[in-house]
């Protein structure tokens, strides 16, 4: 018996951890309701195991693959259809047919992933014998070629969502006496909320600074997703050559098209810092969410700029502040604000629970990130926390949403393409 | 969310309800587009039914006041609730989208 690739079973796991059932258990439902079966579902395989992602009167999660019909539905490219599974000496056996929900009909149509190789399987069950017609097998695939639609969809977000999570920085950045950490946790796989951070020399001559940057761009997904990553990219062009404040008017010049054309803005917060003076340069187009705090209290970082993509042009200058070293700048998304009702006074209330001196900034953005999460934002949330380190080593760390950037996934992509 | 509109003649006055989000918002800007392509480029948002206002719904109305201004109109927004207030005044939006109390006070120069 020739097994599917492994490719293909692992590009089926990946599908299975990314799956978000009810995507798939509307064509489920579908299935049923149109052969009128007790039983439908999709069916994952991977190395040693049948994973049911989407299922109608039959639970959802493993099995293992000696026991699935649908394992050997994948090794061929065209519907398994078995009358009577009792009296198939292949199946006879397996414990679906033995005991309960004791199946006797199967029809399968292998499912294809991106790779081009069979996944899983969209199956019916019957628990009396049963043939389909002709009109009826063309439907089951009609059927299975909806759902590799969505699948491929599916497996396009997870991407794209991949390639986004890999372009916040991930090291420290080459600048001593700041610590630094982001992170950002989109509402959907991909969005249009990222940070960043980089170092740039003083255009007039005074050394390396730390720009710290973070941007929002109007909506949600992979559409949001794009413009985000080309305001990013021009930032970066422009930030290399000219203050703070020229950068952001340099790059709503050249995104002014692009913006205008998908009636889209971007909100940006954008920081120049001086690790060893604490001089802090900043332009704040139209986010309004960034604060300077210590025990002491907080202040705003906020101007009147208008967001990019607006009708008129603004002349974005520059505001300085210095972050003095026991103080901690915040950066939040309106993502994080919203779950605080758009309030100060409720942000406020929440600020001790951050400026604890023992918490690294990584533990401040996740402390930003989760609360944020638990209280069920809607929208796209980033966090980036920044303070000055003395005389101390460098540390820096940046973290994506679970299950973004871990190595071994990332592995596994390289593989799938 | 469904929107009530209102054809006065010399204005149209667009109500929105509920949510003004990533889903309210795009059938909302295709009307606004629809009446300013009709010549009907004085429009009117009153946001007394909406309690929450996210990017997307800021979007619509920001892509509705280009569209009515480049046909020589306008679009104004009246009767915006706290949150509404508030996301406008961060963005720093109510410089080119003045929140008006109410109505009447929206349309005094039409």
């Amino acid at each position: 018996m020739e097994m599917p690739q492994s490719t293909a079973r692992v590009e089926a796991e990946a599908i299975a951890r990314s799956v978000p059932g009810e995507r798939y258990d509307r064509v489920v439902r579908l299935a049923q309701a149109i052969f009128g079966a007790p039983i439908a579902a999709l069916n994952l395989i991977t190395n040693d195991a049948q994973l049911t992602v989407a299922s109608v009167g039959f639970p959802k999660g493993s099995m293992p693959i000696e026991d699935s019909v649908c394992g050997v539905t994948v090794q061929q490219n065209e519907i398994l259809e078995v009358r009577d599974l009792r009296e198939d000496e292949r199946f006879a056996g397996i414990p679906a047919v033995t005991g309960s929900p004791r199946v006797r009909f199967y029809a399968g149509i292998p499912v294809r992933g991106q790779s081009g190789q069979n996944v899983g399987a969209l199956c019916i069950l019957d628990l009396v014998p049963r043939t389909l017609g002709r009109q009826q097998r063309e439907m089951l695939a009609d059927l299975g070629a909806l759902l590799e639609r969505e699948l491929a969809v599916q497996e396009e977000m997870d991407l794209a969502g991949q390639v986004q999570q890999l372009m916040l920085p991930t090291s420290a950045p080459d600048i001593g006496g700041v610590e630094i950490a982001g992170r950002v946790q989109p509402a959907r796989e991909a969005g249009g909320d990222y940070f960043d951070w980089f170092v740039v020399n003083d255009p007039e001559g005074a050394g390396k600074r730390l720009q710290v940057v973070l941007g929002d761009v109007m909506g949600k997904g992979l559409a949001a997703s794009l413009i985000a990553s080309e305001v990013r990219a021009v930032l970066r062009g422009h930030s290399r050559y000219t203050d703070v404040g020229d950068a952001i008017a340099r790059t709503s010049t050249t995104t002014r098209h692009d913006l205008e054309a998908n009636n889209r803005f971007s909100t940006l917060w954008v920081g120049r810092l001086d690790p060893v003076s604490g001089n802090l340069d900043y332009i704040d187009a139209g986010h309004g969410l960034a604060i300077i705090a210590s025990t002491r209290g907080y202040r705003r970082l906020s101007q009147d700029y208008l967001p990019l993509g607006m009708p008129i042009e603004d002349d974005w200058t520059r505001t300085s502040d210095t972050l003095a070293e026991d103080e901690l700048l915040v950066v939040v998304s309106d993502g994080v604000f919203d779950v605080l009702d758009d309030s100060f006074d409720e942000a406020e209330a929440r600020l001790n629970a951050i400026l604890d001196p023992a918490l690294s900034c990584r533990q401040i953005v996740d402390l930003i990130v989760d609360f944020a999460v638990s209280h069920e934002a809607t929208d796209d949330v980033t966090a980036l926390a920044v303070r000055r380190m003395p005389g101390a080593g460098v540390e820096a760390t940046s973290q994506g949403a679970p299950a973004a950037v871990d190595p071994d996934e990332s592995e596994e992509s390289e593989e799938k393409g | 969310m469904n929107f009530e509109e209102t054809d006065q003649g010399t204005h149209v006055v667009l109500t929105p309800e509920g949510k003004f989000n990533l889903v309210a918002a795009p059938p909302l800007k295709a009307r606004i587009d629809d009446l300013v392509a009709e010549g009907k480029a004085r429009l009117i948002v009153d946001l007394h039914a909406v309690d929450f206002i996210d990017s997307s719904g800021l979007g619509a109305l920001i892509g509705g006041l280009k569209a009515a201004r480049q046909q020589g109109g306008d679009l104004r927004i009246a009767a915006a609730g706290a949150q509404v207030k508030a996301v406008l005044k961060l963005t720093n939006l109510d410089r080119i989208l003045a929140p008006y109390e109410t109505v009447e006070e929206a349309l005094h120069d039409w």
